[in-house]
C-alpha cells in the first residue's frame, strides 16, 4: 500500500468513525422526543415557553410543542383528553386550583422524587406557600409553579402622597380613599375619573374579588384553616355576618367606580388603570409590570400593598363578627388581620402519567428549566410574560427590576408588597376540591353577580350560595369532598 | 336505441338508493346517533374516571332540577302574581283558541292527528305565553334563559324582517348605485359570529368605543347599557340584527324583482294608490318567500350563543343568557349531564315553535300559492 | 311649475321622483354607513397600539393617532406558525366541506324531487328502537361496540326482509325532506360530546377528515333544502326525453340537471362555504393542534388579561377579506340562484 493510499484510507476511516462518535458525543438526552404541552393561547404564559423552547432544544434535543387553547377551554380539554384516554396532551400548564379533579382519577405524575433530586430547581427558593400548598396534594408534589398569583391592592402613589393619606389597611379605609378621589380628574384629560376599579364581570374573574374581600374575616390562624368550608362537617362558611359585610363592601365600591363596572373584566380594569383613570384597584401582580409599559400614564405613580384586612373576624360557632384578639388573630398586624388570597394559584406545569417515560422526563425537565432562577427571575420582570414573582430570590435582586424599567422606589414598593404577601403565614389557598369550578363559577359567581346587579338581595344571595354548594357536596358525596378539602389544606 | 348491460341496468335500478343513501346515513350518524347518546347523558350523571366515563342513571333528575328544583330560577326565571293586564291577555288568548277549535270542528275535516296536533299546539302556546307574561310584565318577575331565548327569537326575527323588508322595498327602485348598495348590505352576513360578537363589544364599550363621545355629550356616561337588563338584551339583539338583516334583505329583493312591473303599472292606471298596490300585489307574492326565510331565521335564532357570551358573559345577573349559552356554561364546568339536559329542552322548545309555525302558517300559504 | 312636474314625473312605476329620492338616498346611505362602520373600526383598531386603544376612541389614522404595524407584525411574523396554519386550515376545510356537502346534498335534493320514496314507518321505528337498545347496551353494560353494531345491523336486515311486509304505512318524500331540514334545529351543543367520543374511539381526533365529515353532516340539510327548490324549477321534459333515449339516471343528473342548476349550485356553495368558514364550536371540540381554524384564534385572543383587541382585529380582517372577495365575485350567481329558489318558496 502506498503512503497516499494509507493516508486516504485512514482519513476515510476517521471520518467514518466520526459519523458514529460525533453524534454520540453530541447527542442529547432527549433527541427525537416531542412533548405536547397544553396551555392558554395568549402571549402570556405561552409566549415565554415558546421563546425558551429553542434554547431547551439546544440543551437537550427535546421538541417542545406548546398548544394554545382559549382560556376557558383549558379545563374541559384537559379533562376530556385524559378521561377518554386520548392522551394527546403530555403535559399542561394550568391553574393548580383544578389539579384535584385530575389527581383523584390518577391522571397526573407524582413529581416528588424528581423535585427532591433536582438541585438546579432550587426548590427551597420558591415561596413557602407555593412550595407547600399550591404544588402539593396530600403531601405529594404534582405541579411546578411558573408564576405566582395573588391579589394585591394598588393605589395611585402620587395622589395619596399629595393628600397625605397612607395606603388603605382595611376595607373601610379602602372605601374612604375611593370616595375621597372619586370624580376627580386623575389623568389630566379633563374628564372625571373613578375612585375604585374592580373587575366584577360575570363568568370572568370576579368571583375571586369577593373572596379577597371576605377572606381576611374568615381565616386567621394560617393557611390550614381555610375559608370555604367547615373542616369537620363540610358545611359552607357562607351564610354568616362575614359574607354579609363583604357583600356590603363589594356593593359599596361600585358606587365609586365606572358605571359599567359590573361588566368589566380584568382586561378592561387594567386598561383603565394604565390610562390613569382609577385611584384604587385590586388585581393580580400584572398591574405592577403593566404600569411601566410604553404609553402607560401611571409609570412611577403606582403603589402596591398587601390586601386590606379586617379588625373584625368571624366566630365560626356563632356566625357573628367579633373583634380581633391576640389569641384569635395570631398573625394580625396592629390589630388588623390580613389574609392575602392566592387566587387562581399561579400557572403551574403538571405531567400526564400516561405519557411515554422519556416524554415525562423531558416535560419535567422543561418545567424545571422554566422555573429555575436563571430563566424565571428574568421572566417575572416582563409584563407580557404574564408571570408574577413567586421566588424569594426574585425580590432580593432589585437590579432585575430596575433594568426592566421600574424606578428604584417603585420596585421596592412593589416587591415589598409582594414579599409581605408571600411571607404571610395566613395566605388563603384557593378552593381545590373536585368540581371546584361548579362551586365557584356556577354558584358563587352567578349569585354574586345577581346580587351586585340588583336582581336579588344579599340575604337571598348568601342563602342560595349556601344551598347551591350544599347541593354539589351532596351530589359528589360529603365524605369524598371533606376528605379532599382536608387533603388540600394539608391534613 | 342503445342496449344497456345488465350491470348498468342494475345500477340504474339502485339509483334511488344511491342518490339518497349517503345523505341519510351521514345525518343518521351525526344527528340522530348523537341525539340518542345525549339523551342518555341527560338522563344520567356523568363522571370522569380513570379509563373513561361513568354514567349513572338517575332518571329525570336533571330535568326536575331545571324545571322545579334549584336551577329553576336559571331556566324559568322568577315568578310573581299576574297583573290585571296579564289576566286580560291570557283570557283573550284562551278565547282565540276556543274559537279556533270550534271553527276546526265545524269544518268537517277533522282527524285524530289533526286534533291532537291542535291540542298540543294550544297547550304549548298557552304555557309559553303565560311564562312570558309572568316573567316580563309582573313587577318582580325576572326572565330565565328560556324566556330570554324566546325574546331574542321573536323580537329579533320580527325586527330583522321588518327592516329587511323596508330596505328591500327601497332598494328595488331604480336608483343609481344599486349594485353598490346591495353589495355593501351583503357584507355583515359573512363575518364569523364570534368576530361580530367581539366587534360589537368593542363598539359598545363606554370608554373606548367610538360612541363614547356621543354618550358623554348626552350626559349618559354615569349609567351603562351593560348594567340594565333590557339594555344588555337590546345590545345583543342589535348585534344579531346587524348580522342577519342582510340575509332578509337579499332574499326579499330577489323576490321583489321577480314581480312583473306590468301588473303594477296596470293597477296604477286603474287608480290604485301605493299602499293598495303593496297590499294586494306585492305582499301576496312576497308571502311564500317571507315565510321561508322567517322559518330559516327562527331555526337559527334559537341557537344564539356567541353574542351574549362575548358581550356580557350572560350578565347582568342572567339577563342575557340564552338556552344555548346556559348549556355551554354547564359544559364548561364539566357538568355534562346538565348541559345535555338544557340542550334537550332547547331542542324541544325549538322544534315545537318551528313545527307549529310550519303547520299553522307555512303550509297554508304554500298551498294557496302553488 | 313645469320644471317641478318634469323633475317629478315618473317614467316607470319603479322610477323615483326627485322628491322621493332625497329621503331614499339618505336612508340607504345611513344603512350603508351602519354596515360599514364596524368594519372600518375593526380595520383601524388593527393598526392601533395597546395604549391608544385603552385611552379612548380615536377615529382617523395619522390625524388622531399614529398607526403602527405592531399587531400585524405580531400575528403574521412573530406568531406566523400560529397564524398561517389556522388560515390554511380554514380555507382547506371550508372548501372541501362545501364541495362534499354540495355534492352529496344535491344528489339527495334531486332524488327527493324526482323519485318517490316510500320508507315504511315500521322499519324506521324498528331502526330507532335498535339504535336506542344498542347505545343502551354499550353505555350501561360496556359491551364492545363493534359486536353491538354488527348484531344490530343483522337484526335490522332480518326485520326488513320478513316482518316489514306486514306493515304498509309509510312516509312520503315531503316527510323525508322535512326530517332532513329539521336537523338544522339541533343545537350543536347537544351533539358535540357524543361526536367527540365517537371520533376519539376511532382515533380520529384532530384530523381533517373528522372535521370535514362533521361539517358536511351539519350542512347537508341546508343544501338539500335549497337545491330541492332549484331542481323543482327545472322542467321535467328534458329529463324525460333523455330517459327515453336510454340515458341512466346518473347521466341525466350530471349532464342535464346539474348544468341547468348552476346558479343554485353557486349560491348554495357560497352559503355553505361561509357557514363552514365561520364555524367555531365544532372546531373547538374536535381540534387540538393541527386543525385549529381562525375563529378559534379570535376567541383565543381573549385572554385572562382581557381581550387583545389589536390582535383580534387583525385576525378578523384576515378572515373577512377573502370572504368578501369571493362574495363579490360570485355575487351575481348568488342573486340569480336565490331568486330562482326562493320565489318558489
Amino acid at each position: 500500500m502506498t503512503f497516499n493510499n494509507l493516508l486516504s484510507r485512514s482519513i476515510a476511516l476517521i471520518i467514518g468513525a466520526g459519523f458514529f462518535i460525533v453524534p454520540t458525543v453530541y447527542s442529547k438526552k432527549y433527541d427525537g422526543v416531542t412533548v405536547n404541552i397544553l396551555t392558554m393561547e395568549a402571549p402570556q404564559i405561552k409566549g415565554p415557553m415558546v421563546k425558551r423552547a429553542p434554547d431547551f432544544k439546544k440543551l437537550t434535543g427535546a421538541n417542545i410543542n406548546v398548544i394554545g387553547v382559549p382560556f376557558s377551554d383549558i379545563y374541559p380539554k384537559m379533562e376530556s383528553d385524559f378521561a377518554t384516554g386520548t392522551n394527546s396532551v403530555d403535559a399542561a400548564v394550568f391553574a393548580p386550583q383544578w389539579m384535584v379533579d385530575f389527581i383523584e382519577p390518577g391522571y397526573f405524575e407524582d413529581l416528588t422524587p424528581r423535585v427532591k433530586k433536582d438541585s438546579a430547581l432550587e426548590w427551597d427558593d420558591v415561596g413557602l406557600f407555593f412550595r407547600s400548598f399550591s404544588s402539593t396534594y396530600a403531601g405529594k408534589i404534582y405541579t411546578i409553579p411558573l408564576d405566582g398569583d395573588f391579589h394585591m391592592v394598588y393605589y395611585r402613589s402620587d395622589l395619596l402622597a399629595a393628600a397625605g393619606i397612607s395606603p388603605p389597611k382595611t376595607w373601610e379605609e379602602y372605601i374612604y380613599v375611593a370616595s375621597r378621589f372619586h370624580g376627580q380628574d386623575m389623568n389630566g384629560d379633563g374628564t372625571p375619573d373613578y375612585g375604585s376599579c374592580i373587575s366584577k364581570k360575570r363568568n370572568a374573574q370576579a368571583y375571586w374579588m369577593i373572596l379577597s374581600i371576605v377572606g381576611s374575616q374568615i381565616q386567621t390562624k394560617g393557611t390550614g384553616e381555610g375559608i370555604f368550608f367547615d373542616p369537620k362537617t363540610m358545611k359552607p362558611l357562607v351564610n354568616n355576618a362575614a359574607y354579609s359585610r363583604a357583600f356590603d363592601i363589594y356593593k359599596e365600591t361600585t358606587k365609586y367606580a365606572p358605571p359599567n363596572e359590573i361588566n368589566l373584566d380584568v382586561g378592561d380594569t387594567r386598561g383603565l388603570w394604565t390610562s390613569g383613570r382609577c385611584a384604587l384597584t385590586m388585581d393580580w401582580g400584572d398591574i405592577g409590570t403593566l404600569a411601566i409599559e410604553k404609553g402607560s400614564k401611571v409609570n412611577n405613580k403606582t403603589g402596591a400593598s398587601i390586601l386590606p384586612g379586617s379588625r373584625l373576624v368571624l366566630d365560626r360557632n356563632s356566625g357573628e363578627l367579633v373583634a380581633c384578639t391576640k389569641a384569635r388573630c395570631p398573625y394580625a398586624v396592629n390589630g388588623i388581620n390580613h389574609a392575602p388570597f392566592a387566587a387562581f394559584g399561579g400557572w403551574s406545569g403538571a405531567v400526564n402519567i400516561s405519557a411515554d417515560s422519556k416524554v415525562k422526563d423531558a416535560a419535567y425537565d422543561f418545567f424545571s428549566y422554566m422555573a429555575q432562577p436563571n430563566q424565571s427571575n428574568k421572566d417575572v420582570t416582563v409584563g407580557i410574560t404574564g408571570m408574577n414573582p413567586y421566588r424569594i430570590s426574585q425580590f432580593e435582586n432589585i437590579n432585575n427590576w430596575t433594568s426592566a424599567g421600574f424606578s428604584k422606589a417603585a420596585a421596592e414598593n412593589y416587591l415589598g408588597a409582594i414579599k409581605s404577601s408571600l411571607d404571610s403565614p395566613n395566605m388563603i389557598l384557593d378552593l381545590r376540591i373536585p368540581k371546584n369550578q361548579r362551586y365557584q363559577q356556577v354558584v358563587l359567581d352567578t349569585e354574586v353577580h345577581r346580587f351586585v346587579s340588583g336582581e336579588i338581595t344579599k340575604e337571598e344571595a348568601m342563602q342560595r350560595i349556601h344551598d347551591g354548594w350544599e347541593e354539589i357536596t351532596e351530589e359528589m358525596g360529603r365524605d369524598t369532598q371533606l376528605k379532599a378539602y382536608r387533603s388540600t389544606l394539608g391534613y | 336505441m342503445t342496449i344497456k348491460t345488465t350491470f348498468e341496468e342494475r345500477l340504474d335500478k339502485q339509483a334511488p338508493l344511491v342518490f339518497i343513501l349517503p345523505s341519510v346515513l351521514i345525518i343518521l350518524f351525526f344527528s340522530i346517533f348523537p341525539l340518542i347518546v345525549s339523551l342518555f347523558i341527560a338522563l344520567s350523571r356523568l363522571r370522569f374516571v380513570r379509563g373513561g366515563v361513568e354514567l349513572k342513571y338517575i332518571g329525570f333528575l336533571n330535568f326536575k332540577k331545571l324545571i322545579f328544583g334549584s336551577q329553576q330560577y336559571h331556566l324559568l326565571g322568577k315568578f310573581d302574581q299576574l297583573t290585571p293586564i296579564g289576566y286580560i291577555i291570557i283570557s283573550l288568548f284562551a278565547l282565540i283558541v276556543f274559537i279556533w277549535f270550534i271553527h276546526y270542528f265545524k269544518s268537517h275535516k277533522t282527524s285524530i292527528p289533526g286534533s291532537i296536533g291542535r291540542v298540543v299546539v294550544s297547550v304549548g302556546m298557552f304555557f309559553i305565553l303565560l311564562l312570558m307574561l309572568i316573567n316580563l310584565t309582573t313587577p318582580k318577575g325576572l326572565p330565565g334563559t328560556l324566556v330570554v331565548t324566546l325574546v331574542y327569537v321573536f323580537i329579533g326575527v320580527l325586527v330583522q324582517f321588518s327592516i329587511g323588508l323596508g330596505l328591500a322595498l327601497l332598494c328595488v327602485k331604480k336608483i343609481r348605485g344599486r349594485s353598490f348598495f346591495r353589495t355593501v348590505f351583503f357584507i355583515p352576513m359573512m363575518i364569523t359570529p364570534v368576530g361580530i360578537a367581539y366587534v360589537f363589544r368593542m363598539l359598545t364599550d363606554m370608554t373606548k368605543g367610538p360612541f363614547a363621545p356621543i354618550i358623554t355629550w348626552f350626559g349618559l356616561e354615569e349609567s351603562s347599557w351593560e348594567v340594565i337588563p333590557w339594555g344588555a338584551r337590546t345590545a345583543v339583539m342589535i348585534g344579531d340584527a346587524w348580522q342577519w338583516i342582510p340575509f332578509m334583505f337579499i332574499v326579499l329583493i330577489a323576490g321583489l324583482e321577480s314581480l312583473p312591473t306590468e301588473q303594477k303599472e296596470a293597477a296604477l292606471m286603474d287608480g290604485a294608490g301605493g299602499w293598495q298596490i303593496f297590499r294586494d300585489i306585492t305582499w301576496p307574492t312576497l308571502l311564500p318567500v317571507s315565510v321561508t326565510i322567517i322559518l330559516i331565521r327562527l331555526i337559527e335564532a334559537f341557537k344564539i350563543i356567541d353574542l351574549p357570551n362575548v358581550m356580557t358573559n350572560g350578565g347582568p345577573g342572567i339577563a342575557t343568557e340564552s338556552l344555548s349559552l346556559h348549556s355551554y356554561f354547564n359544559w364548561r364546568t364539566m357538568d355534562l349531564s346538565g348541559s345535555a339536559a338544557v340542550g334537550y329542552l332547547l331542542l324541544i322548545v325549538a322544534v315545537f315553535i318551528c313545527v307549529s309555525f310550519v303547520n299553522l302558517l307555512k303550509n297554508k300559504i304554500e298551498l294557496a300559492h302553488r | 311649475m313645469k320644471i317641478w312636474n318634469y323633475l317629478n314625473k315618473k317614467r316607470n312605476i319603479d322610477d323615483i321622483s326627485f322628491l322621493e329620492s332625497i329621503p331614499l338616498y339618505t336612508i340607504l346611505c345611513i344603512w350603508a354607513f351602519i354596515c360599514l362602520f364596524p368594519i372600518y373600526w375593526v380595520f383601524i383598531t388593527s393598526f392601533k397600539e395597546a395604549y391608544v386603544v385603552n385611552q379612548g376612541p380615536f377615529y382617523i389614522p395619522f390625524i388622531d393617532f399614529q398607526p403602527s404595524l405592531h399587531a400585524w407584525e405580531f400575528v403574521f411574523l412573530q406568531e406566523s406558525l400560529n397564524t398561517l396554519k389556522p388560515f390554511f386550515n380554514t380555507v382547506f376545510i371550508a372548501f372541501i366541506s362545501a364541495t362534499f356537502s354540495l355534492f352529496i346534498g344535491s344528489m339527495a335534493g334531486y332524488a327527493l324531487v324526482r323519485i318517490h320514496y316510500r320508507p315504511k314507518i315500521a322499519s324506521i321505528i324498528c331502526f330507532i328502537l335498535l339504535l336506542i337498545i344498542g347505545v343502551f347496551f354499550v353505555a350501561k353494560y360496556g359491551q364492545n361496540w363493534k359486536i353491538v353494531l354488527v348484531s344490530g345491523i343483522s337484526i335490522f336486515i332480518l326485520f326488513l326482509l320478513t316482518l316489514s311486509r306486514r306493515f304498509s304505512a309509510s312516509l312520503k318524500n315531503d316527510d323525508i325532506g322535512f326530517w332532513m331540514i329539521s336537523q338544522r334545529i339541533l343545537p350543536p351543543v347537544v351533539v358535540v360530546i357524543p361526536i367527540y367520543i365517537f371520533f376519539q374511539k376511532l382515533g380520529m381526533l384532530d384530523t381533517y377528515s373528522a372535521i370535514i365529515i362533521t361539517y358536511v353532516a351539519i350542512n347537508i340539510p341546508i343544501v338539500v333544502w335549497l337545491m330541492r327548490d332549484f331542481f323543482f324549477s327545472i322542467p321535467i321534459d328534458l329529463e324525460e326525453n333523455a330517459a327515453l333515449d336510454g340515458a341512466s339516471r346518473y347521466r341525466i343528473f350530471t349532464t342535464i340537471v346539474l348544468p341547468l342548476a348552476k346558479p343554485g349550485l353557486s349560491a348554495t356553495f357560497m352559503l355553505v362555504l361561509i357557514l363552514c368558514w365561520n364555524e367555531y364550536l365544532l372546531n373547538l371540540f374536535l381540534s387540538m393542534t393541527d386543525t385549529q381554524t381562525l375563529p378559534l384564534m379570535i376567541a383565543s385572543m381573549n385572554t385572562t388579561r382581557g381581550p387583545q383587541w389589536w390582535y383580534m382585529s387583525v385576525i378578523i380582517i384576515t378572515m373577512i377579506v377573502p370572504v368578501i372577495v369571493m362574495a363579490l365575485f360570485l355575487y351575481r350567481f348568488i342573486i340569480r340562484g336565490i331568486l330562482v329558489g326562493a320565489v318558489k318558496g
